[in-house]
């Protein structure tokens, strides 16, 4: 039997097995997580806040109930014991929801944990902390003016990526098997990439945005990061439901997608997402694109038509949205936001009201095209990044020739396809750098996570794509 | 849209809203509007028709969705 600190380091599933089997307590699982991030986080930088005493209390709850036999359904519970932690846009009872700003940190604590923090509790998982972001989720680098950059655990000279850098941080030093994130153009997928950790998008809808701090209510998905496919999976099914304070969630069945992981997927139809999604691509990206197309024997090329005006239309909305959302602020107190997102918040402010309708047109005439192209082909796949972890204050990118600016066209791969909602599943791949992850998306049509999973399982028993802790030195 | 028409924008578009552009946040606010048009402009290059109606559509509300948790001001 391994003891907390490796089980640390394992999965959520095989805590939960341990504790359930008596092997460790949930309060031992609690110490090794808070250990590790005693040692850990003054490299990364991963958390803004610890709920040291909720989660103490929490854990001997549990040891209490399964000591005493009092509740046959604890010791069911597929996440019993296992210690997680949020984006700090989550609500958490008592605590200030800070969503990166300096602005937010004067408002008071939450009175409600966020649902779907509480659905993880009821599966018996415990609230660890919270966790660093681009300030209102506007960046994808996670190098946030007032709690300082998180750094990545593979190499902490390199950024994390955002906007839920410290989501994904936390998994790869294996602080904690399992985090949460929200994705409104790439937000779950970027920081997984970069970080080599798994990341879940699904569907726009599918789980409820409600108490976490919106950023573009159009486009905004909440959803988990881990180091398997199965704890993926597990932590999604204990999520679903709709919550109808949230306009957004979807009234759909529960899908057990955990149980499904090992049902087959030599019958799928799958396709490499071309044009656009190469040409945006660098050579790293390319060669892990091409590696899980070799493992699924993917050898069609597919496209959607457009992708530079949706990924258009999605920066336009974000911008528009982003900075309606925040005017009142903008007016009073520009100069307390995040100087590397605050100008593109007010210009964002300005836009004229047609630019953002017709982004919303075309973002329907878009998914109209991806729907056509999923009557013939169930899986696309398409690099997450465009290039492996840049260097901390990293400005500009050269890919394939064309020399971009670094933070926003970290995003050009994922913006496309959150604009339209589809569900994705953000697999890392080792190899194609000489010492970086990169990730890959699979992307399928709405509502279909199941397969997707099922997809990036079978690729993980295949030893194609892999989340290993990183090897931090002790600060 | 060039430069000076973007200025005579934001300048015009800030004081109806009400929103003070301070002169240090001037230059990178123009950055990003002229950005933002961009973006715009290969937008507004897709041929749309009159059914593809825009992609936020609102649902009506019944008593039943109307929850009890504390809003926000925003």
């Amino acid at each position: 039997m391994s003891g907390p600190a490796e089980l640390l380091g394992s999965s959520a599933a095989a805590i939960a097995h341990a504790v359930r089997s008596r092997g460790v307590s949930a309060a031992d699982m609690v110490e090794a997580s808070l250990a590790r991030i005693e040692a850990t986080d003054g490299v990364v930088n991963a958390f803004t806040e610890l709920t040291v005493e909720r989660a103490r209390r929490r854990a001997a709850e549990i040891d209490a109930v399964l000591a005493a036999q009092a509740d046959p359904v604890a010791s069911g519970l597929p996440l019993l014991g296992v210690p997680f932690a949020v984006k700090n846009l989550f609500d958490i009872a008592g605590v200030t929801t800070r969503a990166g700003a300096k602005i937010e940190r004067e408002r008071p604590p939450a009175t409600h944990d966020s649902p779907l923090i509480a659905r993880l509790e009821r599966a018996g998982a415990v609230l660890v902390g919270a966790l660093n972001m681009d300030e209102y989720a506007y960046g994808f680098t996670t190098e946030n003016t007032h709690d300082g950059v998180t750094r990545n655990p593979h190499d902490p000279a390199r950024i994390a990526g955002g906007s839920s850098g410290g989501s994904a941080a936390a998994v790869a030093a294996g602080q904690v098997p399992l985090t949460l994130g929200s994705d409104t153009n790439g937000s779950i997928r970027v920081p997984a990439s970069l970080c080599g950790t798994f990341g879940l998008k699904p569907t726009y809808g599918r789980l409820p945005r409600t108490g976490t701090y919106p950023f573009v209510a159009s486009l905004d998905h909440l959803g988990p990061f881990a180091r398997t496919v199965q704890d993926l999976a597990l932590s999604y099914d204990a999520m679903q439901g709709i919550d109808r304070r949230d306009p957004a969630s979807v009234e759909r069945p529960v899908e057990s997608t955990a149980r499904a992981l090992a049902d087959r997927i030599d019958t799928l139809r799958i396709g490499v997402l071309g044009d656009y999604f190469h040409d945006q691509a660098g050579p790293e990206a390319r060669a892990a694109v091409a590696k899980i197309a070799t493992a699924l024997e993917a050898t069609r090329t597919v496209s959607l038509p457009q992708v530079a005006r949706a990924r258009a239309a999605a920066f336009v909305i974000t911008n528009a949205e982003g900075g309606a959302l925040h005017l009142a602020d903008l007016r009073t107190r520009a100069a307390d936001f995040e100087p590397l997102s605050r100008d593109r918040f007010l210009a964002g402010a300005l836009l004229p009201a047609a630019w953002v309708v017709q982004a919303q047109r075309l973002r329907r005439w878009f998914a109209m095209r991806a729907a056509e192209l999923f009557q013939d082909v169930d899986v696309l796949i398409a690099a997450a990044t465009p290039c492996a972890a840049p260097a901390i204050g990293t400005e500009w990118l050269t890919i394939n020739g064309q020399r971009l600016p670094a933070r926003p066209s970290l995003g050009l791969l994922t913006q496309p396809i959150s604009l339209i909602g589809l569900p994705v599943c953000s697999v890392p791949v080792w190899g194609c750098h000489p010492t970086m992850p990169i990730g890959v998306q699979l992307i399928a049509a709405p509502w279909r996570e199941g397969l997707l999973l099922r997809v990036a399982h079978q690729l993980e028993m295949a030893g194609i794509v892999q989340a290993p802790v990183a090897t931090l030195a002790p600060t | 849209m060039d430069s000076e028409t973007a200025e005579t924008y934001v300048d015009a578009a800030a004081a109806a809203l009400d929103l003070p552009i301070l002169a240090e946040h001037r230059p990178g606010v123009l950055t990003y509007f002229k950005l933002a048009a961009a973006m715009a402009d290969l937008v507004a290059g897709q041929v749309l028709h009159l059914e593809d109606e825009p992609a936020a559509v609102f649902r009506p509300i019944d008593s039943t969705d109307v929850g009890g948790e504390k809003k926000r001001n925003r």
